[in-house]
């Protein structure tokens, strides 16, 4: 829209520094702004991110670059979220640079450590004057060991976590860390800015209003915190091994427009008649690993091929892979409301674990005499009005199928709707009907002479 | 046997069709971290998104989840992530900024039981109020219910639709049973609903600079433009002015806050979803929403059998509060009642003062699903 002019300064006219006088923060301002100016970015292409404190002050200082003032500590996950944007499906020219304290820098430490891992292109810059500035001078994570501020009254007793360290061990390609003073800190951030990928500057300095009446510090105070703590100075490392993620997540998941066509994948279905009169509810109980739930989603597929609406909830332990595995399946002519199933037409149990689930529900003695109970022939089942069948399951069928086969037998017995709807389906799934289904097994499912209110009377 | 006849019925989650309603509404970044029963949907972001190329991560908690969210949305995409209450209790500092800011953004909690950890495989519509009053100030956060797959699919499109043209997050109040139960749905039946999209600065518009929180009318919901793009962006969760300078009870400021409820406010009926069900001369209307609503419908069956008259209205839009649609389906009725998974009467609390005069029961219960007989027992 306007022509591009080579920026002298992004900062807003006559900037007066809202810092404390003395404060390494108006350095960082004026260092950020010069390495801006000497990477001649258009002020659309930046993006600073605050956090809260006294650095957070800094998006009012600036006329042209986009300002984004965010909440305590979260300043980085915004900070990515806005970069995922811009450099998988913008052009990618976004510079998204990130002031954050010592403060915000630990409350939102995963959000660092994860935009490290990411490698997004983020800079942060780091103004660590190892307290909170704006609250009153409390001690912060980066408080050197004896380091006195109004909550350290006595002298701080807790180490310092040493950021860099982290970020690097988070595999940052560009980490520094600098005094606010330095002469080349803007070289630094030049640096930082312009490395593809996230990149994170450390700036140390001291408040004025709560470090340096309280604690006995030298002119090279700064150099001797860095030394105490056993770190140092300059640029830690600086390295290009990996693509910014922008890269690595467009060349696995490159764009593609998915036609109406592919989104509908699964072709129209033909549809069987039903001898269903109203809904009925049936529970399916066994183990993980029986395929109790594929076996009822399978029968829910058969229903709806045979014109009935029908509702499924699964459920199982939270460790997924073992003990009981259940499996409450509604099916009815119309729609079906209440999910839930208070007084069964059928239960199907192929497993000891499905027995004790039932029982810690309570539902053998809720059971009517109407309804009908399949079990294995091997199980021991807890007293009940219903109508028991025993089958042999386990003798007839191995323990993954025996779920499928009872539904298959009480399909075939009740004749709510053609056998084929669910045996063209297992046709298709497990390419064999014989192994699934021995034919004797069915045959004597078929002989139990099974009469339900809720089938309609045949021709 | 009807060979002829086709259909389109296929088995969905609520989870499932969350997800493809969002990607109808032409959501292009999904950001999530799992917790059952949300999980659902993050999977099937994941898979539906990044086939296209567009953007869906997993994040290191639901605080980054969010905060993605918004990002993404501030640089310009539609954008959604999914929890369950312990995720939604983490994400309220980020909420509030995007409604401070005024970045559209869609969150889908599929409640489960509380408090605290509670029951993850328990459904649960215990999140009400904790999803409402979310913000400091007490601002309408739009909510909108589910009670079937059909719905999940329908308001996730609606969301994105209020959070693009309201500049505001907008929350899907799902649970557990209706997110995680398989439904048949039939695609030939499902309503589309046109894309919305916030409506960007243009430089006829109000004035040549662009200033973030802009408006003539106190109520009207201000231009947006994308970070990175031509006008420079001046975001903040600080009060602040139009400019989105930081001033501390200045008359503008004060304005704006006011703002960011009167652009909800002011658009209060046309955000109005319910599904009514009236009897003519019902002694009771039952009131309720989400999967309860399901028991509801049940039982008002159960109850005309047996020659009860009987209202009924399910709440699809929770927030803001349909006040005119429940003061008509209560006219004439003795008795409302109001059925929720909850133990306190969460809704019936907020609603209760609306229907004053009349005889009000609350059905409430945790840990399982209501059944239609306890809400049979209650209508006249």
């Amino acid at each position: 829209m306007n022509e591009i002019k080579t920026p002298t300064t992004y900062l807003v006219e006559n900037c007066i520094m809202p810092f404390c006088k003395g404060c390494g923060h108006s350095h960082i301002v004026r260092k950020l702004d010069e390495a801006m100016v000497r990477l001649n970015l258009d002020p659309k292409n930046i993006n600073l991110v605050s956090d809260i404190g006294c650095i957070g002050l800094v998006d009012s200082l600036f006329k042209t670059p986009h300002t984004v003032h965010t909440t305590h500590g979260r300043s980085t996950a915004f900070a990515t979220g806005i970069e995922l944007a811009d450099c998988i499906l913008f052009d990618s020219k976004l510079k998204t640079i990130v002031l954050i304290g010592d403060g915000g820098s630990m409350i939102g430490f995963l959000h660092l450590v994860q935009a490290a891992l990411l490698n997004v292109d983020v800079t942060v810059i780091l103004a660590n004057n190892f307290l909170f500035g704006m609250t009153g001078g409390q001690n912060s994570s980066a408080s050197p060991i004896d380091f006195i501020t109004p909550t350290t009254p006595n002298g701080n007793i807790v180490p310092p976590l040493d950021m860099c360290k982290m970020m690097i061990d988070s595999h940052a390609g560009f980490v520094a860390r600098k005094i606010s003073t330095d002469k080349d800190l803007a070289d630094v951030i030049f640096k930082a800015i312009a490395h593809p990928g996230f990149a994170l500057v450390e700036i140390i300095e001291l408040c004025t209003e709560y470090a340096t009446p309280f604690n006995k510090l030298t002119g090279k105070a700064l150099q001797e915190i860095v030394n105490k703590n056993g770190q140092e100075l300059g640029i830690l490392i600086e390295k290009q091994e990996r693509n910014e993620f922008g890269v690595v997540y467009s060349s696995k998941f490159p764009k593609k427009i998915i036609s109406e066509t592919e989104k509908v994948s699964e072709s129209a279905n033909r549809i069987y008649e039903n001898n269903l009169k109203r809904k009925i509810g049936i529970i399916l109980a066994g183990s993980a690993g029986g395929k109790v739930q594929s076996a009822a989603r399978m029968f829910c597929e058969a229903a709806v091929l045979a014109n009935l609406k029908c509702t499924q909830k699964n459920d199982n332990p939270v460790t997924q892979g073992s003990g009981f595995s259940l499996s409450e399946v509604c099916i009815g002519p119309t729609e079906i409301f209440y999910t839930g199933i208070d007084d069964p037409d059928v239960v199907i149990i192929v497993s000891q674990d499905g027995i004790r689930e039932l029982q810690s529900k309570k539902i053998f003695s809720t059971l009517s005499s109407s309804c009908v109970v399949f079990v294995d022939e091997s199980l021991e089942l807890p007293e009940t009005n219903a109508n028991v069948y025993r089958l042999p399951f386990s003798k007839m069928c191995k323990p993954n199928k025996m779920a499928a086969s009872a539904l298959l037998g009480y399909i075939s017995a009740s004749d709510i709707f053609p056998v084929e709807a669910f045996t063209e389906l297992f046709k298709i799934k497990f390419r064999s009907e014989e192994e699934f289904f021995p034919k004797e097994f069915i045959e004597k499912i078929k002989s139990i002479n099974f009469n339900a209110d809720y089938i309609n009377e045949k021709n | 046997m009807n060979s002829n006849k086709i259909s389109n019925i296929k088995l969905r989650t609520g989870n499932q069709m969350i997800a493809e309603g969002a990607m109808r509404a032409g959501c292009k970044f999904f950001a999530g971290y799992p917790i059952t029963p949300a999980s659902g949907i993050y999977k099937s972001m994941i898979d539906l998104l990044q086939q296209q190329g567009d953007i869906a991560i997993s994040s290191p908690d639901e605080i980054s989840a969010l905060a993605y969210c918004v990002g993404a949305s501030m640089r310009g995409l539609k954008t959604m992530t999914a929890t369950s209450g312990p995720g939604w209790a983490l994400m309220i500092e980020t909420i509030q900024y995007a409604l401070m800011t005024e970045t559209p953004v869609v969150i889908a909690i599929v409640q489960r039981l509380g408090p605290s950890t509670g029951g993850a495989t328990q459904g649960a519509q215990g999140d009400i109020l904790l999803a409402e009053f979310a913000t400091s100030g007490g601002y309408t956060i739009p909510i909108l219910c589910p009670s079937n797959s059909v719905e999940c699919f329908e308001l996730s499109m609606l969301a994105f639709k209020w959070a693009e043209l309201l500049r505001t997050p907008v929350v899907i109040l799902s649970d557990k049973e209706v997110g995680m139960t398989t439904d048949s749905v039939d695609y030939f039946d499902l309503k589309e609903l046109p894309s919305a999209l916030r409506v960007p600065f243009q430089v006829e518009s109000i004035s040549n600079n662009y200033r973030m929180y802009d408006y003539q009318k106190v109520s009207d919901v201000p231009a947006f433009a994308a970070v990175g793009e031509e006008w420079k962006v001046t975001a903040t969760g600080s009060a602040h002015n139009k400019y989105g300078a930081l001033k501390k009870n200045d008359l503008e400021t004060l304005e704006v806050l006011h703002h960011l409820e009167e652009k909800i406010q002011a658009r209060k009926d046309d955000l109005v979803v319910v599904k009514k069900d009236i009897q003519i001369d019902a002694q009771t209307l039952v009131i309720s929403f989400g999967i309860t609503a399901r028991t509801m419908n049940e039982s008002i069956i159960q109850a005309r059998e047996e020659g009860k008259k009987v209202s009924s209205l399910n709440i699809l839009s929770l927030f803001p509060v349909p006040e005119k649609e429940i003061i008509k389906a209560a006219e004439g009725v003795k008795r409302v009642v109001i059925a929720e998974e909850n133990f306190s009467g969460q809704y019936r609390k907020v609603i209760s003062l609306i229907i004053k005069e009349k005889e009000i029961i609350g059905v409430n219960k945790i840990g399982l699903m209501i059944k239609p007989k306890e809400i049979l027992e209650t209508i006249l």
